[in-house]
Parts: structure tokens; C-alpha cells; sequence
């Protein structure tokens, strides 16, 4: 026995050497960052998202695209006289680890602002945490209204926490905005729903049924199937049962995509509707079909510039397009913050006095982002609120509707 | 009517992957009375085996169902088999003696292990993954009912495969060893069997099954994700509790019956498919509160 | 510590040579300390404690690490020259930390230097620290192996009770020390690139020497004191759990984490009781939690809570334990009929029952996937819990009172927890665990006291998740799922089975490790999985063994020495 495991280790320890030879990385002329002046010291960007666990896909296109965002305005000299940094922390989609996660954060006088967080009932506990320490949170993906606008959201909006924005759109914009396009351009009028039954899912189909109802629409059933199922031939049957012209899917592509093509094998030949987290180049590898519908926030990518410059830098920079769905607007909340630091540094030093005019600052930030214009109104949302709805023809997402929805 | 015929079809469908997984669970409790946890596992791990195999295929090979999908079956096995042998030979035989709750919590253990190597070493595992489409498409269609060819493979793979097991566990002689090591695992040894090989044999016989499971798992649905194992897992344990953990027979008809309550529940019941797994649950508890032996199970014996 | 066969019986081939290779260990580390380690400026800025390039030279003080290096050297010279008990465990102790200082900062200067480039020689700057101590060490452990692995040194020495009191005292306040800086080494925030490095490197010192302290025989006779003044101990423990914040740790960040891992501990202990003492698996443990959970943030006057009622908390926490408990009396009546494993998964199928349920908002009472946000936070005479708080000129981080209300939590778990265990109902548990037809025949009402074990374990649970919704202001589903549970279990099997501070120590585990071991998250749970697997395999009694478990567990007998080293031997069958 301990001869084979001396054996063994000597066998790997010689593997090791042969593939790390003698090499490194060091690099030639310092540390990066170039020519920037940076003699004022580190300022850190944090980011909270889960970077463990089975949401880890999108937690890390959360992190990398905020560390691209930072690098960027490294190599700009966007904050003179700093240089930034990201410090991501993993919340594991825990709301308890998120706290702690944010309390790690707010601790750290040199975090400007923070990412995230990916799931709405993490982003609860962060919200008050953050906003005992007067440090702005711009979240890529919190689409739950109540975040903002408090738990009336459509009837008394109140804001909820100053310090709280998101670049992304809300369910009551994109939910009756999709119940819009499939009752009054496409002429579906017996809709059935399923969701995942999460946050994201759920809201959405809500905020939908409100809106088809209006329109003159009916929903002729709701089912919800697992956040984690791959077989929805019995949630099929059941919907087929009920002939609906289309089906609303409230939730991500990872089960989209399968039940759309199952939909289709089991002869339910009807389009499948769906939100932003739908609209991924995976949903129709996964078995999306043509004729499958998602609404997305902003104008097409194909018209952005910025979109176009945001892919090509980040597969630069990491090799592979790992952004996933939550990338392009991580990118987006990170230049909101550092754009607003820029602002509130000015050529002077960061000091905890100028917290105050940090928010302020986010708050009044606007630019072109690679999801379009980024601003926040007065509750923190995002005022972006042009919507497209995109259809998959012939094995690609094409755009068919972009406009702003008014009621 | 046409929509409960069509979910006795989804349900039966679902019974002939169930009974494929339960079968290694029922086999290896009635030898060595551990529920491996992990079984459900194996089955996850041999549909990403398949998958794998595919992708290494040569472009031209891709492309012929008739080489592909045979190989897919091979690759998906071996895994299983690999896995399931250095799980028996590593984690569970160093503690057949120690207390009974020692070996289940190294399943779990394990279970959680596999789900996470295969979520962070197999490239893009952390979502779903599409399957290749090398399965007949297409299927049988009666009036507004449809069955996918697959979902007939599965069925006919599933019934042909546990007539055969059975048939090999009764009439042969390495299948007389097994019962005899089930029924008295000493008296067994007296007689001459080697339980190591016999327990070894039966985790390579509930792989072959899983593997065979996992990748017609994938051909079935199209596409494939990590926390299949666990929940199809749980499925086919309660299947084999329900027919009688130790039973043949009884696993595979429990896995019929648990299909179809999954698919008519979610169609009837109150509360719709998103408490379809509530009531498998339910089943599972009073099963074990009023017939712990299950339907063809004999009383649990006090073992000396 | 090692996992190599100690067959003390024959003496080493190695001994001849001890004394040299002692001697040339230690020396070898007292050189490696004042080398330089890294032979340039690594992209994330220089390795801790002017280890790049430099060698010993003025300012001439060694830290972190380096000083580590240092002291483990002139020990092991020590330990190999000076009259000690049980010589050659303590110098393989040393040498093991010795080496895991080295390689531990070896590899990751490796790593993030992209290559032995960077630890050994490279554009000719030369940095052989980490090699020299990689060596050093392993003469180190082979010398121990040399000397001679001898039984663990016995202590026949009597003190009288103050000597005791303060020797207790001092060891304690030594424990808080090492905890504190533990916590905070490698800095708290997010500035350090290389706290992963730090932390591990001062865990391999702690462990060698611990190592040592045990191979001498200090441990055993500081636990036996410890055992005879156990009022004494445990009063001053907890004084030292309280003054916690008063160190360097005493900070928000770690006050939150603390308190975090407080009400982990809670609900492992009363999981501990089913588990551990009365040998119930439960795989859904952590669904009491969230029903205590949710029971709280509904009488909390939240904006979402169904019912309209404000209780006060005390009351709130009664009814939390009491309807968990309810719970678990009904998850536990399947134990009537059904045993061991198959109860395991009726109690897994009740916590999927139970997340889905709350996932869809059942009765609207969970609020389903939105959460029930905005609990308020407990507040004691107009203190709110989450604000900092100053006595006198004393201004405490926020979160301390949590803190404090937490450990008083934990400790009365504890309290609970111990009385059961040496109680008639304790007895009854651990009979019910050995032999249950056994412990039928002899009279005891094994169906009463099973549901009991699960009466109790859920109502523990249920008052941990109601301090849990207060302290975290908002209840979801997602926080008592499956993979909870099974934190929850590895928490109690890591720190060991029916034992009292086992499962404080394994939840405190569970949460500082990946806070610290941020290059490793990824593989959290794949780590986490595979400790289950291996604990089972070595150490099934866990950290900390309960006396009466590891002598059935492990076959070893109480002092924990292996009865029978011999692998293949065959044990009596226990099924």
C-alpha cells in the first residue's frame, strides 16, 4: 500500500513539474493599469452574485463583466488618480450569505458601490445593509417591482431604498408588454401560462395576466413545473387539453428550451412565449422552435454599437462568450457606478463625506450602455424603457416589434 | 378522454425510465441493504457519458444514427459502470460493517460529489445541455394523442431489460449466488460464493441499467442537466420502496405506478403539476407507514 | 493528522539517523524562514510579509508566515533535544505543519506566479524559501518517524484548584486569541489578493502545533482538568465566546458571520439530538427551520405578513418552536412503523414537500417566491440589534447584540441538549440508537421516544429560525433547501455524532472556511461532499467525539486509541 502511494505521488509530482516546467507570468513593466496616474490608491467595486452553486452561470457572467467594465476604465484613466478593482463575493443565491456578503463589503471604506445581486430575495437583505452604509447598489437583474416601488408598486410607488437602482426592466413593463404583442399583433386570445414558479418566472406571468385580461384576452390556464425538471410531458398533456393559441412561459431558458421542443413532439404546435430570459442563443439549442417569441429590454443588439463592443471586448478578455444573460447589463451597472465616481472624485480624494454625492451621482448617471440608454428615474428603475420582441426565425432570435410600452 | 389517454401514455413513459434506475436501487438493497443514495447519480453521470461520446465522434460518424446512438449507449454504460464500481470498491466496501448509517451518509456524500464534478469539470454542465439528435423522431399518433418514438424505445428497453435481469437472477448460476447472498449473506460465503464479487456484479448490473436509462433519458426529453440524478433519484427509490425494496417485479411495477401518479396527479389533483411530486410523497410515506414491505416485498426480517 | 499506518510495535529503520535529521530539519526551516520565497513581483502585487527577493535583512523582524517558519524550526530542535514525552510525535507534528506552511505557500506562489519559475529561479533572482522548508519539514516527519511513535505522553501531574483555575483561564484566553486571529488574518475586506494563502499557511502552523501540544500529552491533560472543574470551564468559555467582540475579530463583517454560523450551530444541535443521539437520519431537517422561520415573519409586522398581529418576540419564538414542533412530531410518526434508512427518505420527501409548498405561497403564508421582505429587526429598550452600540467609552461594532443574543442561544441549546443527553430520555435515545429491539425489550417506549427526539430537534430548530428571519429581515424558500440539510448533517458529522461542542464546531467550520477559502468556492460543495465521504471512511466519531460514540464508532477505546490497528481483521457484522 504505502509503496504503490509513494509511487503514485511521485508519478504526479512529476507530471506537476513537467507542466509548470519553469515558466511564469510575469509581466514586463509593472503592474497593469499603464500610463494612469493611480497614486491616490485602490477603489473597490463590489459584486455580489452567486458564484457557487447552480446559478453559478450567471453569477460569474455577473463578475466577469463587471471586472471587464473595471479594466476599461483602468486603461481610460476614467477615475483619475485611482485605480479600481472588483471584489466579488458569492451570496450562493443564500439571502443570509448575501448579507454576509454585503456586510464584508460595507466594512471596507474603499467600496464605492456595489453589483448585484442576481436573485431578488437576496437582493432584500443586501438593500438594507448597503443602504446603512450609504453605498449605492445598481442591480443587472432584479426584476422583482417590489424592490424599487415598495409592495403597491402599480397603485401608491414609494421608493424603497435610496441607494437601490437596476438597469434592468421591470415584469410589470415587459409582462404586459409581451400580453400587448401576443393579444393585439398576433391575435392570440386563449393564452396558457407556465412558470417556474421563481421569482423572476412567476412575476412575469403575473404581471402578463393582468394585462391580457385588459386587453380582452383569456387565460385558460396556469400550471407551474420545477425549477429544476426536464420532463413536462405531463404539464404538456394538461395545457393541450385546454387548446390555447399560445403558451407564456414565465422563467429561463434552461427549461424553455425543452419544453418548447417537447411542446412540439407532443403535437401542441402552438409559439412559445417568453421574457429576457428566454432570449439567449441557448434557448434555441435547447429545442426553442421557429416561431418562438421573447421580449428583451432595449433595442436590438444588431442596431447597438456598444452591444457589439461589449461581446467583442469580453471575449477578449476571457476567450469564450460566457456572458450570459445578465452580462451585458453587469457591464452596464459597473460603468453606471464608476461613471458616477468619476464624477464624484473629480480630480479630488474619495472620503466617506462624499457618499452622499455618490448617490446622488448614480442617480443622475446617464450613458449608452451595451443594453441602450442607461438612466434610473426617480425610484431607481431603469428609464429604459424600449422593449423589443423577438422571434426565432429560421434558427436565429429576430427582431419583429420595437417600441415603448404605454398601457 | 384524449387527454387522459395521452397522460397514461406520458405516465407509462415515465414508469419505464423510473423502473430502469429503481432496478439498481431494489438490487443492491436486497444484497447489501444500502439505499445508494448516489444510484441516482449514476444515471446522471451516464447520460453525460453518452453525450460525451458523441461529441468525440468523428464529424462523419455524427451523422449515422445507426453507428452513433450504439456507441452513445457503449460510452454512457461505461461511465456508469466505471463509476459505480469505484464507488462500491472505495467508498462503500471499506464500511460494510461499520453501522448502518455510516454507508448512507457517504451516499449522500457522494451523490452530492458526482452532481458537483459533473457541474464543474464537464464543460457548459452548469445549464442545461441540449442531446444530440440522433434518435428516430417523430411517433405513433392516435387521434390527438402522441407517443414519441423514444418514448416507445423506453418503454420496450425498459420492460425487455428487467425480464431478462429477472430471468438471469433465477436461472443462472451467478444469479443463484446473488439471492443466496441476499438471503444469508454467511451461509452464502460458507457455500462458496464470494460476496465481493457478487456485490460488485450487482452495482455493475444497476449501472448498465442506469446507463442505458441515462441516454435514452436524453434522446427521450432532448436535453440533459445535473440535478437530473436527484430527482429521477428520488422517483425511482420510491418506486422500488413501493413495490417491495428487494423485488424485481415489484420495483418495475412501482415505477409504472409512480409515473402514472406523477402525470395524473398533476392533471387532476388540486393544486396541478406544481404538487405533482407532493403526492409520489405522500404515496411514498403511507406506502412506508401502513406496508413498509411494499407490495411484494416479504416482512423485513430481523437479522441476527 | 497523517494518514500513515503508526505500527509503533518495530522499531524504525529510520532511527539511527533521528537525532541528525531532527537537527538538520530544524536548521533547514531556520534557514528557509530568512530566504527569500518569490523570485519576483507577482502580477497581484509582492507576497505577504517581504517575502519577494528579500533576504534577512533590516528592519530585522519576521512576520506572518516567515515567523511560523521560524518558530516551528527552533521547536522542532527542541522537541528533538530536550527531555520530552512521546518525542517522536511531536516532532512529526511539527514537521506535518512545517510542511503544509511550505507547500501551501509554495503552491500558491506557483500558481499565481504561473510556474516553479516562480519559487525558484528565474531571470536570475533566486527564492529556494519554499523549498528549503518543504524539505526541512519532511526530514522533520521523517525524524519523528525515527524517534519512534510512542503512545500519547501521559500528565500524572496534580494541581490544586487555583493553579487549575488558571492554567484553565490561560488556555482559554489562548483559544480566543487563536480564534481572533484566525478570523482576521489575511485582513477582513476585500483588499488582500493572497488571504486565502495566509489563512491556510497559519491553519498548517495551528494544526502542527496543536499536533504537538496533543503528542506531548498536553491536551489530554488540560481536558481532563477541565473535565474536573467543568463548571469553572464552561462558564469561563462562554465569557470568552462574549468577549469576542472585543478583539480584533470584533468587527461587523465577523459579528454577522458569527452570528451566522450561531444560528447553524442552534439547529445542528437540535439535529445533533435526532442524528446523533437517538440515530435518526433526517434529510430534511432544515424545512423546521423554515417553518420557525416563516411562523416569525408572519407575527413580525412585516408589510407581506398574513396575519395582521404584531407578537412580541419572545411570544413569536414560543409559537416558531411550538409549530415546528408540531411538524415534527408528524415528519416523526412514520418512525412508529418505519426504520433507519427509510425514515431517511420520508424525512427527505417532507422537506421537498415542504419547500414546494412554500414556493407556492401554500395558504398564503410564504408569499410564495417574492419572499416576505422587511422584518424588522429585534430591538431590546429601544436598541435596535443591527445598530452599534457603545458602553461607556466602549463603542461596539453593529451586530454585536445579535451576537450576544445568539451565544446565549447557542449556550442554552447546549444547556438542552446536555441535560436530555445524561438524562432518562438521553439513555433511552442512545439505547433506541444501539439496539432497538434491545431497547424495546427492556422496556422503553422506543415509538414515544423517537417522535420525541423529533418533537424536540424541530422545536430547536424552530426557535433558531425565528432569531434567523429577525437577523436576516427577510424569509424565502430558497434559504431551506435540500443542500441546507445536508450542510446541516455535515456540520453535525464533522464535529461528531452526539457530541455537545461537535456541532459547534462543525457549523463554525462550514461557514469560516469558504469566507476564507474564496479561491476554492467553486468547489464548495464537491469539497463538501467528499468530506462526508472520508470522514465516513477515517474519522466516522468526527472532530470532536462524543466519549461514549467512538468507542462503538471507531472501535477505538475511550482514550481514542486504535484497539486494532490491523486492517482486514474481521469485526463482528452489527446489522
Amino acid at each position: 500500500m504505502r509503496k504503490h502511494s509513494v509511487k503514485s505521488a511521485a508519478i504526479v509530482g512529476a507530471t506537476l513539474l513537467v507542466v509548470a516546467a519553469c515558466g511564469s507570468n510575469k509581466e514586463e513593466g509593472g503592474t497593469a493599469g499603464g500610463s494612469c496616474d493611480t497614486s491616490k490608491g485602490t477603489l473597490t467595486v463590489g459584486v455580489v452574485a452567486p458564484l457557487s452553486g447552480n446559478l453559478s452561470a450567471l453569477g460569474i457572467g455577473i463578475k466577469q463583466s463587471a471586472e471587464l467594465a473595471v479594466d476599461e476604465a483602468n486603461q481610460k484613466c476614467t477615475v483619475k488618480g485611482y485605480k479600481l478593482t472588483v471584489s466579488a463575493q458569492d451570496d450562493e443565491a443564500n439571502p443570509a450569505k448575501g448579507a454576509q456578503a454585503a456586510t464584508k463589503l460595507s466594512t471596507d471604506p474603499n467600496v464605492v458601490g456595489v453589483v448585484g445581486t442576481l436573485n431578488s430575495s437576496v437582493a432584500q437583505t443586501v438593500q438594507p445593509i448597503l443602504r446603512d452604509k450609504k453605498i449605492p447598489q445598481v442591480s443587472p437583474a432584479n426584476t422583482n417591482p417590489t424592490l424599487t416601488r415598495g409592495n403597491d408598486f402599480l397603485t401608491a410607488p414609494k421608493r424603497q431604498f435610496d441607494n437601490y437602482f437596476r438597469v434592468c426592466a421591470t415584469d410589470d413593463l415587459q409582462g404586459p408588454y409581451a400580453a400587448n404583442y401576443l393579444v393585439e399583433k398576433a391575435g392570440k386570445k386563449k393564452i396558457a401560462i407556465i412558470t417556474d414558479g421563481k421569482t423572476y418566472g412567476a412575476g412575469l406571468a403575473a404581471e402578463l395576466t393582468k394585462q391580457v385580461t385588459k386587453k380582452g384576452g383569456q387565460i385558460v390556464g396556469q400550471e407551474t413545473v420545477g425549477e429544476k425538471d426536464t420532463d413536462f410531458s405531463g404539464v404538456i398533456a394538461k395545457v393541450k387539453g385546454l387548446a390555447p393559441e399560445a403558451v407564456y412561459y414565465g422563467g429561463e431558458y434552461p427549461a424553455a428550451g425543452p419544453l418548447s421542443k417537447q411542446m412540439a413532439s407532443a403535437g401542441l404546435n402552438v409559439p412559445l412565449m417568453g421574457g429576457d430570459g428566454i432570449f439567449d442563443p441557448k434557448f434555441i439549442e435547447l429545442g426553442g422552435k421557429e416561431g418562438d417569441l421573447a421580449t428583451s429590454v432595449g433595442a436590438p443588439t444588431e442596431s447597438l454599437a456598444t452591444a457589439k463592443a461589449f461581446v467583442d471586448a469580453y471575449k477578449k478578455k476571457f476567450g469564450k462568450e460566457d456572458y450570459a444573460a445578465y452580462g451585458a447589463f453587469s457591464y452596464d451597472s459597473t460603468n453606471a457606478i464608476i461613471g458616477a465616481l468619476a464624477k464624484t472624485v473629480d480630480g479630488g480624494a474619495w472620503d466617506e463625506s462624499k457618499r452622499d454625492a455618490m448617490l446622488t451621482n448614480v442617480g443622475s448617471y446617464s450613458g449608452s450602455g451595451a443594453t441602450g440608454e442607461i438612466k434610473f428615474d426617480q425610484y431607481g428603475d431603469s428609464t429604459n424603457k424600449v422593449l423589443t420582441v423577438y422571434s426565432v426565425t429560421s434558427g436565429k432570435w429576430k427582431d419583429v416589434q420595437t417600441g415603448e410600452f404605454t398601457g | 378522454m384524449s387527454v387522459l389517454l395521452q397522460q397514461l401514455a406520458n405516465g407509462v413513459i415515465q414508469g419505464a425510465l423510473i423502473a430502469l434506475i429503481a432496478l439498481g436501487y431494489t438490487m443492491v438493497y436486497g444484497i447489501i441493504q444500502l439505499i445508494n443514495f448516489a444510484h441516482g447519480e449514476v444515471f446522471m453521470v451516464a447520460s453525460y457519458g453518452g453525450l460525451a461520446t458523441f461529441t468525440l465522434l468523428p464529424d462523419d460518424l455524427k451523422k449515422s444514427p445507426a453507428v452513433a446512438l450504439p456507441l452513445m449507449f457503449v460510452g454512457g454504460i461505461v461511465v456508469a459502470v466505471v463509476v459505480a464500481v469505484i464507488m462500491e470498491r472505495f467508498a462503500y466496501r471499506p464500511l460494510r460493517n461499520a453501522p448502518r448509517l455510516a454507508p448512507l451518509i457517504t451516499a449522500l456524500g457522494v451523490s452530492v460529489f458526482l452532481q458537483e464534478a459533473v457541474r464543474v469539470w464537464y464543460p457548459d454542465a452548469t445549464s442545461n445541455l441540449p442531446y444530440p439528435k440522433v434518435f428516430p423522431e417523430g411517433g405513433l399518433s392516435f387521434g390527438s394523442v402522441n407517443i414519441a418514438w423514444t418514448g416507445v424505445l423506453l418503454v420496450a428497453l425498459s420492460v425487455g431489460l428487467s425480464i431478462i435481469l429477472q430471468a438471469y437472477i433465477n436461472k443462472s448460476r451467478m444469479g443463484r449466488a446473488m439471492r443466496a447472498t441476499a438471503q444469508d449473506p454467511d451461509t452464502a460465503k460458507l457455500m462458496g460464493v464470494n460476496p465481493d464479487r457478487v456485490i460488485v456484479l450487482t452495482f455493475i448490473f444497476g449501472a448498465v441499467l442506469a446507463g442505458v436509462a441515462g441516454v435514452m433519458f436524453g434522446g427521450y426529453l432532448s436535453n440533459i442537466n445535473i440535478d437530473m440524478g436527484f430527482q429521477n433519484g428520488i422517483f425511482a427509490f420510491t418506486a422500488a420502496v413501493l413495490g417491495g425494496v428487494g423485488s424485481i417485479r415489484g420495483a418495475v411495477i412501482g415505477a409504472f405506478i409512480i409515473g402514472l401518479i406523477k402525470t395524473l396527479a398533476g392533471q387532476y389533483m388540486p393544486g396541478g403539476t406544481q404538487y405533482d411530486y407532493v403526492w409520489i410523497f405522500v404515496v411514498l410515506i403511507l406506502v412506508l407507514v401502513f406496508r413498509p414491505q411494499g407490495l411484494f416485498g416479504e416482512p423485513e426480517r430481523v437479522r441476527a | 493528522m497523517s494518514t500513515v499506518d503508526t505500527s509503533s510495535g518495530k522499531r524504525s529503520a529510520l532511527a539511527p539517523f533521528s537525532k541528525p535529521l531532527a537537527a538538520v530539519g530544524g536548521v533547514l526551516a531556520i534557514v528557509a524562514a530568512l530566504l527569500p520565497w518569490v523570485t519576483f513581483s507577482l502580477n497581484d502585487g509582492n507576497w505577504p510579509d517581504k517575502s519577494t527577493l528579500q533576504f534577512f535583512d533590516a528592519p530585522f523582524a519576521l512576520t506572518g508566515f516567515r515567523w511560523h517558519v521560524l518558530l516551528l524550526g527552533v521547536l522542532i530542535l527542541v522537541a528533538a533535544f530536550a527531555p520530552i514525552p512521546s518525542k517522536g510525535r511531536v516532532v512529526r507534528a511539527l514537521g506535518w505543519g512545517l510542511t503544509l506552511v511550505s507547500f501551501v505557500n509554495a503552491a500558491y506562489i506557483t500558481v499565481k506566479g504561473g510556474g516553479l519559475g516562480a519559487i525558484t529561479a528565474l531571470d536570475g533572482a533566486v527564492a529556494f524559501g519554499s523549498i528549503v522548508g518543504l524539505v526541512a519539514g519532511v526530514l522533520a516527519i521523517l525524524a519523528g518517524y525515527g524517534i519512534g511513535i510512542e503512545p500519547v505522553g501521559e500528565w500524572k501531574v496534580k494541581v490544586s484548584t487555583p493553579v487549575a483555575y488558571l492554567v484553565l483561564l490561560l488556555s482559554f484566553a489562548a483559544v480566543l486569541y487563536a480564534v481572533a486571529a484566525m478570523l482576521t488574518t489575511g485582513g477582513v475586506g476585500a483588499s488582500n489578493p493572497y488571504a486565502g494563502a495566509i489563512f491556510l499557511s497559519f491553519l498548517g502552523f495551528a494544526a502542527g502545533v496543536l499536533g504537538a501540544l496533543s503528542g506531548v500529552g498536553f491536551i489530554r491533560w488540560l481536558s481532563a482538568l477541565s473535565e474536573q472543574h467543568r463548571v469553572f470551564s464552561v462558564i469561563v468559555l462562554a465569557a470568552c465566546a462574549l468577549l469576542l467582540p472585543f478583539t480584533d475579530a470584533g468587527n461587523e463583517y465577523w459579528m454577522t458571520v458569527a452570528a451566522n454560523i450561531g444560528i447553524y450551530a442552534a439547529t445542528a444541535i437540535g439535529l445533533n439530538i435526532v442524528v446523533g443521539l437517538a440515530g435518526l437520519l433526517d434529510l430534511g431537517y432544515v424545512a423546521f427551520m423554515g417553518i420557525g422561520a416563516l411562523v416569525a415573519a408572519n407575527f413580525s409586522g412585516a408589510a407581506t405578513a398574513h396575519f395582521g398581529v404584531t407578537l412580541p418576540f419572545p411570544v413569536a419564538a414560543v409559537i416558531a418552536a411550538v409549530v415546528a414542533g408540531i411538524f415534527g412530531a408528524i415528519v416523526g410518526s412514520p418512525t412508529l412503523r418505519v426504520r433507519g434508512d427509510y425514515l431517511a427518505i420520508v424525512t427527505l420527501a417532507f422537506g421537498e414537500i415542504f419547500t414546494r409548498s412554500a414556493q407556492n405561497n401554500i395558504g398564503g403564508i410564504t408569499n410564495g417566491s417574492n419572499a416576505i421582505p422587511g422584518i424588522p429587526p429585534l430591538s431590546l429598550f429601544g436598541a435596535e440589534f443591527n445598530r452599534s452600540v457603545s458602553f461607556g467609552a466602549v463603542k461596539l461594532p453593529a451586530g454585536v447584540l445579535y451576537y450576544i443574543l445568539i451565544v446565549l442561544l447557542v449556550a442554552a441549546t447546549m444547556a438542552v441538549f446536555a441535560n436530555l443527553k445524561f438524562s432518562r430520555i438521553g439513555r433511552a435515545w442512545i439505547a433506541i440508537r444501539e439496539d432497538e429491539d434491545a431497547a424495546r425489550a427492556m422496556g422503553i417506549r422506543t415509538g414515544k421516544m423517537k417522535i420525541l427526539a423529533f418533537l424536540i430537534g424541530a422545536m430547536l430548530a424552530g426557535v433558531a429560525g425565528a432569531v434567523f428571519a429577525h437577523k436576516n429581515g427577510t424569509v424565502s424558500y430558497e434559504s431551506f433547501k435540500f443542500l441546507e440539510s445536508v450542510t446541516l448533517l455535515a456540520a453535525v458529522i464533522l464535529g461528531g455524532m452526539g457530541s455537545i461542542p461537535g456541532a459547534v464546531l462543525g457549523a463554525a467550520l462550514l461557514f469560516v472556511l469558504p469566507e476564507k477559502l474564496r479561491d476554492f468556492e467553486d468547489y464548495r460543495l464537491m469539497i463538501f461532499g467528499l468530506a462526508l465521504i472520508l470522514i465516513m471512511r477515517f474519522r466516522p466519531q468526527g472532530l470532536i467525539p462524543d466519549r461514549h460514540r467512538r468507542a462503538e464508532l471507531a472501535d477505538e477505546d475511550i482514550g481514542g486509541a486504535p484497539v486494532d490497528e490491523v486492517h482486514g481483521v474481521p469485526k463482528e457484522a452489527k446489522a
